[in-house]
């Protein structure tokens, strides 16, 4: 059981290629629910508080990594 | 739990140190139970899925990754128990300035990236705690919800 636990912790995931940018997607809700749990007094507006965060992070890198490739591709 | 009689100045360290040692303990301390148990389990899932992606050998590094050792500091007792863990695996890695070879650089990117998010997240919810520790700031929401106030 220990060992098993232990395998989990010492023995890395194979990741490879642009799929790896998908983790990007849970750890930006990580941090749309911290964020939103230490600013919102009514912890009833959490969820839909931090939905809202997580959708406008995700749509802003978008934009950037899009505005950012944009202007490579025509200055290349 | 803390009401508005017993706390005091010295609440809001031991609630920062709380939150550093365990996540949102600080918030429990205080009495800001769901709160606390939320960031709980979100930074301790996070910072732990970073461990599994990566393997513990290529992200928790104190030599090998030091500014992101910093930020994975700031979740206490998280970071411990995986250094604890990687001396455990690897203890010549452990503390060595090379960084664990791994077959999985984009693994171990991630990894770090969770981890290192972890604690600077954990440095956000340090913060409130210390905050929502704050006489002011008690008494402040207590204004705001006289009934829950004393519970």
């Amino acid at each position: 059981m220990t060992s098993t636990l232990a395998a989990i912790f010492t023995s890395a995931i194979p990741l490879a290629g642009p799929w790896r940018l998908v983790f990007m997607l849970p750890l930006c809700l990580s941090i749309a629910i911290v964020y939103k749990t230490t600013r919102c007094d009514d912890l009833r507006q959490v969820p839909m508080a931090a939905l809202i965060l997580w959708a406008t992070i995700v749509i802003g890198m978008f934009a950037v990594g899009l505005g950012l490739w944009l202007l490579f591709s025509i200055a290349v | 739990m803390a009401d508005r009689e017993t706390i005091s100045l010295a609440q809001m360290p031991i609630a920062g140190f709380l939150s550093w040692l365990v996540p949102g303990l600080g918030h429990i301390y205080l009495g800001d139970r769901t709160r606390g148990l939320i960031c709980l389990v979100v930074i301790t899932v996070t910072f732990w899925t970073g461990v599994a992606v990566g393997s513990v050998q290529a992200t928790v590094a104190p030599q090998a990754r030091k500014l992101w050792f910093m930020a994975q500091l700031c979740s206490g007792g998280n970071t411990m128990a995986a250094v604890g863990l990687h001396h455990l695996v690897d203890p010549k890695s452990a503390w060595s300035p090379q960084q664990a070879v791994t077959p999985y650089w984009a693994s171990a990117d991630v990894g770090v990236h969770y981890t290192g998010v972890a604690g600077l997240l954990n440095l956000l919810v340090i913060l409130d705690a210390i905050g929502r520790g704050e006489p002011r700031a008690f008494a402040r929401r207590e204004e705001q919800e006289p009934t829950k106030g004393r519970q």
